[in-house]
């Protein structure tokens, strides 16, 4: 009745023609930026590529590789660890922790970074309170530390998420065998937990890394020059599209590169309860001596990504009022960051579905190749898909040019995998016999998908919702260059007021979006703490 | 039971119509407008923060009705070369001259009214007519006072490699008015000598940050001493910060240092409302639109005879680059800067 | 044989190079409960998910109830044919509570049926449970009550018992067979577990390597498996290499007469509850271990010549302990078999010398 890990055992089945028709229109819609590519690319003159084949840039490659892998082992880590502390620790407060870690998912990295910089700069607040001490400056966190330690700061939570979810799902007989076959618990941890916890690990590992390969706002600040960071050079200062659109698509490999590698680590194994769903309650590890370190570590890592930039934010926010300067109350803002965030969630759950079923229930090589094209877009720097849907929709379909539909567009393309990957993992953990058996009582593939599946992916498909509303409150490149003339979000007003330098009242939205988000994440991360599931 | 499925898409629907009344609510609001001195849609890389009351001033003096995108100036300049024909802007308001060098060369630019053309200095506007400035940013060294005398700031900012000034400059690399200044520099002092003075700051240990606004902050803080920037940010920052212990200084008349960019305008050649676009263009560079930059704006009036409000250099005084270089001709130099400053390790 | 209710003709599946499936032929008569015995691997399942429909096969026809639902231009889905089914992990709808789960299947006023269902179970009072409130064995039922709620044709049962503990097993098993029975359910089940299979079948089809090698009553299978491998999968067997000339073969366990027999090399099969042993000193065969269960004992005896035999015997027989000397006699039938295909075999009823 254990979870069990049917390695090989059910052979490749025929994919119904349904599914792949719809996962072949995801695919082109998701693509589409890229096609923008190769069609830019192909223009290229030998000066181009000239630019581009150099070693510099093998170098930008090294460096971007490096940071994507640094942050993904590193928000890995701290994303496992909160999840197990949260689920399996008896953590002083651990419900409160369990919601609290999530929470950094709210603060936008350039906002992150920003405030890093702040409190972290030579002589930032942090030197401020040191000075007494004779501390005249700090070292300079720009650069690969700094850029590594924002963006592992503002990502773990998509491990976090993810896993401790998985956590919550593992069948505790399979501890408790690996238990009474006298391992020790680390080991038991390291041997079956871990393992069986792989999937999870590398869907949350998959969006930190493509997150860090888009990523402009963190890098940029930071100074640590990525290929997203060249890009948006090629385009704000040589105004070359051409090198722009080859460095995008080296992006691109990059990126299928990583899910390649992401579909080698999450294995073959196919992992469900092949019982009938009887869950049981995981019990809570006594954490020891231990449980003070986790709680240092725990407060640390949240004080830095959730504690300092919005306490950054509120000073700077009574400095701009001290100093006259009227309130940048953005009703109007938020509300429209709400509508298109909540209007591109569901967008990208629907068609995230088919993908995700075609990579779950079918997998082999054309889901793999699928999966691949259909998870390009998130690692492309918005600016790129932007200009992509401009030049489609400019000239082919001016009706929804600068419409909110064009903006809901990107953000499905932007941000797929985060609907997907949650979907996927909830898949796995359906049997596919619950469905068969749905359909030898008599009911179609409709009405079984209806009655079963949708109820029994409600929770994860929740999960990947509220991932990517949030993601999409923070998202700015697009949005900037998409929306409707005059159409304001928060992360637009945020950004008025930084480009023209005026913190203080790009204060306001920033707190907003953070207050916003709150909201979903909290009820995600929840569920975490809670002790029992069941269906509803 | 079958309750879930139900409201997620009865949500979806809710959502979706929502969607698209707001979409069609934007469309009405454009569409559905009175007509009367027509409608102008403006690209503008310029901040909202600072330019919306001179659009909000031509409105009310011209009753067009003007719709303002605003972007990042060179990200809307790529929007332009990927709209081409089908883009919906009229203007495209530019924060530097190389975006619109850009879109100049992309060929997507009228030519403007001769009239209003040529009363802006001629340094400020692109010699075949296809955009013209509307006002200028000069470049220069902004200081804490607390650690240095004006007196000990060089005359030239070549001398700003020399080793005195180890550790104690700083620069926004990634920004477009310092790239701009660098490509002048490499027009006039040659490549050779350009690359000298940019190795010779990286071997002073220069110090990075993310725009003018991060560089003057850092130098109020004491981070640093100087920080190379434009001139109206030590103004911006005072406006939000209060008074700090910064001033800026302006290098030598002639020197490579002292040079200024300007912000201008051009009209899309695929503009449906050429006559509204002419006026707004003559508006900017008229009586109302310097008047409006020496008043509301901390940056030099283009039009002779318009004098900034607050104390900074006569622009007059500023005979950089610019007297020798023409801004249009920076366009192809642009990638040329961008390739120098990623060799010697600034980007 | 009454009415057939499902009956499949020639049907083929190969996974990639692996055949699953190959020649499979299957009656079942209504009311009937058939009990498919197989190894693990024989292809069992994959026979199951073919009469259901959740598999296409690569050849053959599947009838249910005079109607054709697979065949070379048929394909019925899997919700049209009328066939049930209960999976080895009972699948039971996680989100679902008891009466959720059995009501699936039906449609307008369900809850008389539900009902019934229930009590059919032995589940009353139990509607509201999830399914991960519920023992293994009440799971089980639950799952088949589900699967009859539709009152499908033919039921299929995927080894229902194999995640069961024995006594439950033994237990849900004769309930199982009581709940068909009462409702005159069709029924195919699966199992690797001859005891399960002798036991609760009203017909046998023993399966091996994707094909039916032999059907029939329990009764019939077991004493004439038809060749060496559906014999291993009854139950111990003592298979003797023999060498036959003229009627008789040569055994190790002595002469036997096979009148009708050809000549040449073949397999002796004799059960253990066919030979008898009893003390004897100056006995050729020897005890090496001995397996007492109470109502009987397994006795494993060496011959002169290094063979081993199984003999078991009723009743507690003290005197026999490792190491005594025995005779042994055959009391029962021995066949002799060969492992050919299944046309060349050959059944002869062999009878000591």
């Amino acid at each position: 009745m254990g979870a069990a890990m049917a390695g090989t055992a059910r052979p490749r089945r025929r994919v119904p023609v349904g599914l792949a028709a719809a996962a072949l229109v995801v695919c082109g819609l998701v693509g589409l930026p890229v096609v923008y590519l190769a069609f830019r690319a192909a223009g290229a003159s030998e000066g181009s590529w000239d630019l581009i084949l150099r070693s510099r840039t093998v170098w930008l490659a090294l460096r971007t590789i490096g940071l994507a892998a640094a942050v993904t082992a590193t928000a890995g880590a701290v994303g496992v660890a909160f999840a197990w502390l949260a689920v399996r620790s008896d953590l002083p407060y651990r419900k409160v922790w369990a919601v609290l870690y999530a929470l950094p998912l709210v603060v936008p990295s350039y906002v992150g970074a920003f405030v890093l910089l702040a409190a972290l700069g030579p002589r930032g607040l942090v030197q401020g309170w040191l000075e007494p001490l004779g501390v005249e400056r700090l070292p300079d966190i720009g650069g690969f530390p700094g850029a590594y330690l924002a963006l592992s700061l503002f990502t773990y939570p998509y491990v976090y998420l993810v896993s401790a979810a998985a956590i919550r799902g593992l069948d505790p007989s399979l501890e408790e065998t690996a238990r009474t076959l006298g391992r020790p618990r680390w080991d038991v941890f390291r041997r079956v937990t871990l393992p069986l916890l792989r999937p999870a690990i590398a869907a949350g590992g998959l969006l930190v890394a493509l997150y860090t390969l888009h990523d402009f706002g963190a890098v940029s600040l930071m100074r640590f020059p990525t290929f997203t960071q060249a890009i948006y050079l090629q385009y704000r200062a040589a105004f070359d599209r051409t090198p722009a659109a080859i460095l995008s698509l080296m992006l691109v490999a990059i990126a299928l590169a990583v899910v390649a590698a992401e579909q080698r680590f999450r294995g073959r194994a196919r992992y469900y309860r092949t019982g009938a769903g009887a869950i049981r309650d995981l019990p809570a590890v006594p954490l020891g001596r231990w449980r003070w370190g986790a709680l240092v570590l725990s407060a640390a890592v949240v004080g830095l990504a959730l504690a300092l930039p919005v306490g950054v934010l509120l000073h700077l926010l009574v400095r701009g009022l001290d100093a006259g300067i009227p309130l940048n109350l953005t009703v109007g803002a938020a509300g429209n960051s709400v509508l298109v965030s909540a209007v591109g969630a569901v967008a990208a759950m629907l068609l995230a579905l088919p993908i995700a079923s075609l990579v779950a229930r079918y997998p082999g090589r054309r889901a793999n190749g699928v999966e691949r094209v259909a998870y390009a877009g998130y690692a492309l720097p918005g600016l790129v898909v932007a200009l992509a849907f401009v030049f489609f929709a400019a000239r082919y379909a001016p009706a929804v040019y600068q419409s909110l539909p064009l903006v809901i567009a990107a953000y499905v393309v932007l941000f797929l995998p985060q609907a997907a990957e949650p979907l996927k993992s909830g898949l796995q953990q359906l049997s596919p016999r619950v469905e068969e058996a749905g359909r030898t009582l008599g009911r179609g593939p409709g009405a079984v998908f209806r009655r079963v599946v949708l109820p029994l992916l409600a929770r994860p498909a929740a999960a990947g919702m509220a991932l990517v509303f949030l993601t999409a409150m923070k998202e700015l490149p697009a949005t900037l260059l998409l929306r409707p003339t005059g159409f304001e979000t928060l992360a637009t007003r945020i950004w008025t007021s930084a480009s023209a330098g005026l913190y203080s009242r790009a204060a306001v939205p920033a707190l907003l979006i953070v207050l916003v988000s709150v909201i979903p994440l909290s009820a995600l991360a929840r569920r975490v703490g809670v002790e029992e599931i069941r269906g509803d | 039971m079958a309750r879930v499925p139900r409201t997620g898409v009865l949500l979806g629907v809710v959502t979706v119509l929502a969607l698209v009344a707001a979409s069609c609510g934007d469309d009405g609001g454009a569409a559905g407008a009175p007509d009367e001195g027509g409608s102008l849609t403006v690209y503008s890389g310029r901040e909202e923060e600072f330019v919306a009351s001179l659009f909000e001033q031509f409105e009310a003096d011209t009753g067009t009705e003007v719709d303002v995108r605003y972007g990042d100036s060179a990200e809307l300049a790529a929007t332009l070369v990927e709209e081409g024909d089908a883009s919906p802007a009229d203007v495209f308001f530019s924060q530097d001259a190389g975006s619109l060098g850009a879109v100049a060369e992309a060929g997507l630019f009228a030519e403007i009214d001769p009239e209003t053309l040529n009363r802006v200095e001629e340094r400020f506007r692109s010699p075949e007519g296809l955009w013209v400035g509307t006002s200028g940013r000069g470049r220069v060294a902004v200081y804490n006072t607390e650690v240095l005398d004006a007196s000990e700031l060089p005359a030239s900012i070549l001398d700003l490699a020399d080793p005195r000034w180890d550790g104690k400059i700083g620069l926004p690399p990634t920004n477009s008015s310092f790239q701009t200044h660098v490509a002048a520099m490499m027009l006039t002092i040659g490549d050779g000598p350009t690359r000298d003075w940019l190795e010779g700051l990286m071997a002073n240990g220069v110090r990075f940050y993310e725009d003018n606004g991060a560089t003057t902050r850092a130098v109020a803080s004491g981070e640093i001493e100087v920080g190379l920037v434009n001139h109206y940010y030590k103004f911006e920052v005072e406006a939000e910060d209060g008074s700090l212990p910064i001033s800026n200084h302006y290098f030598e008349s002639g020197d490579p240092g002292s040079f200024v960019n300007t912000a201008g305008v051009g009209i899309l050649a695929s503009s449906e409302h050429d006559d509204a676009a002419q006026s707004f263009v003559d508006y900017a560079t008229g009586e109302e639109g310097q008047t409006w930059v020496a008043t509301e704006t901390w940056e030099y009036p283009v039009v002779p005879g318009y004098e900034p409000s607050v104390d900074i250099l006569a622009i007059s005084r500023f005979v950089g680059p610019e007297s020798q270089v023409d801004l249009f001709d920076l366009g192809p130099v642009l990638p040329e800067a961008l390739q120098l400053l990623a060799e010697v390790g600034m980007v | 044989m009454p009415d057939l209710v499902l009956r499949c003709t020639g049907l083929a599946k190969r996974f990639g190079d692996v055949v699953a499936v190959d020649g499979f032929e299957l009656e079942v008569g209504d009311g009937e409960l058939l009990c498919l015995l197989g190894p693990s691997g024989c292809g069992k399942t994959t026979a199951l998910r073919l009469i259901a429909g959740l598999e296409r096969p690569d050849a053959g026809t599947v009838e249910v109830a005079g109607r054709t639902v697979t065949g070379p231009q048929t394909w019925v889905a899997p919700e049209r044919r009328r066939v049930g089914m209960v999976f080895q992990d009972w699948a039971l709808f996680p989100h679902l509570d008891v009466r959720g789960n059995v009501a699936f299947g039906l449609d307008g006023e369900t809850r008389t049926r539900v009902g019934e269902l229930l009590e059919l179970a032995r589940l009353t009072g139990l509607e509201d449970r999830m399914p991960h409130q519920l023992s293994g064995g009440q799971q089980q039922r639950v799952a088949l009550a589900r699967a009859l709620a539709p009152s499908p044709d033919v039921l299929l049962l995927d080894e229902p018992f194999s995640n069961l503990d024995a006594q439950l097993r033994a237990e849900v098993r004769s309930e199982v067979r009581r709940v068909l029975r009462s409702t005159g359910t069709t029924a195919v089940f699966v199992t690797h577990d001859q005891e399960e299979a002798l036991s609760i079948a009203d017909r046998l089809a023993v399966m091996i390597a994707g094909r039916v090698r032999r059907s029939g009553t329990p009764y019939e299978v077991y004493a004439d498996p038809a060749d060496v491998s559906v014999a291993r999968l009854l139950g111990q067997t003592n298979l003797l290499p023999a060498q036959i000339t003229r009627g008789v073969a040569m055994t190790a366990l002595g002469e036997l007469d096979v009148p009708d027999a050809p000549d040449g090399a073949a397999e002796v099969l004799v059960r253990p509850e066919s030979l008898r042993a009893t003390r004897d000193p100056i006995g050729e065969a020897r005890i090496v271990n001995v397996e007492f269960y109470g109502h009987d004992q397994l006795l494993r005896c060496v011959l002169g010549d290094g063979t081993e035999v199984d003999v078991r015997l009723m009743g507690p027989h003290p005197e026999l302990q490792v190491g005594t000397a025995v005779r042994l006699e055959l009391i029962g039938a021995a066949r002799i078999l060969r492992e050919e295909g299944a046309d060349a075999r050959l059944r002869t009823l062999a009878t000591e010398r």
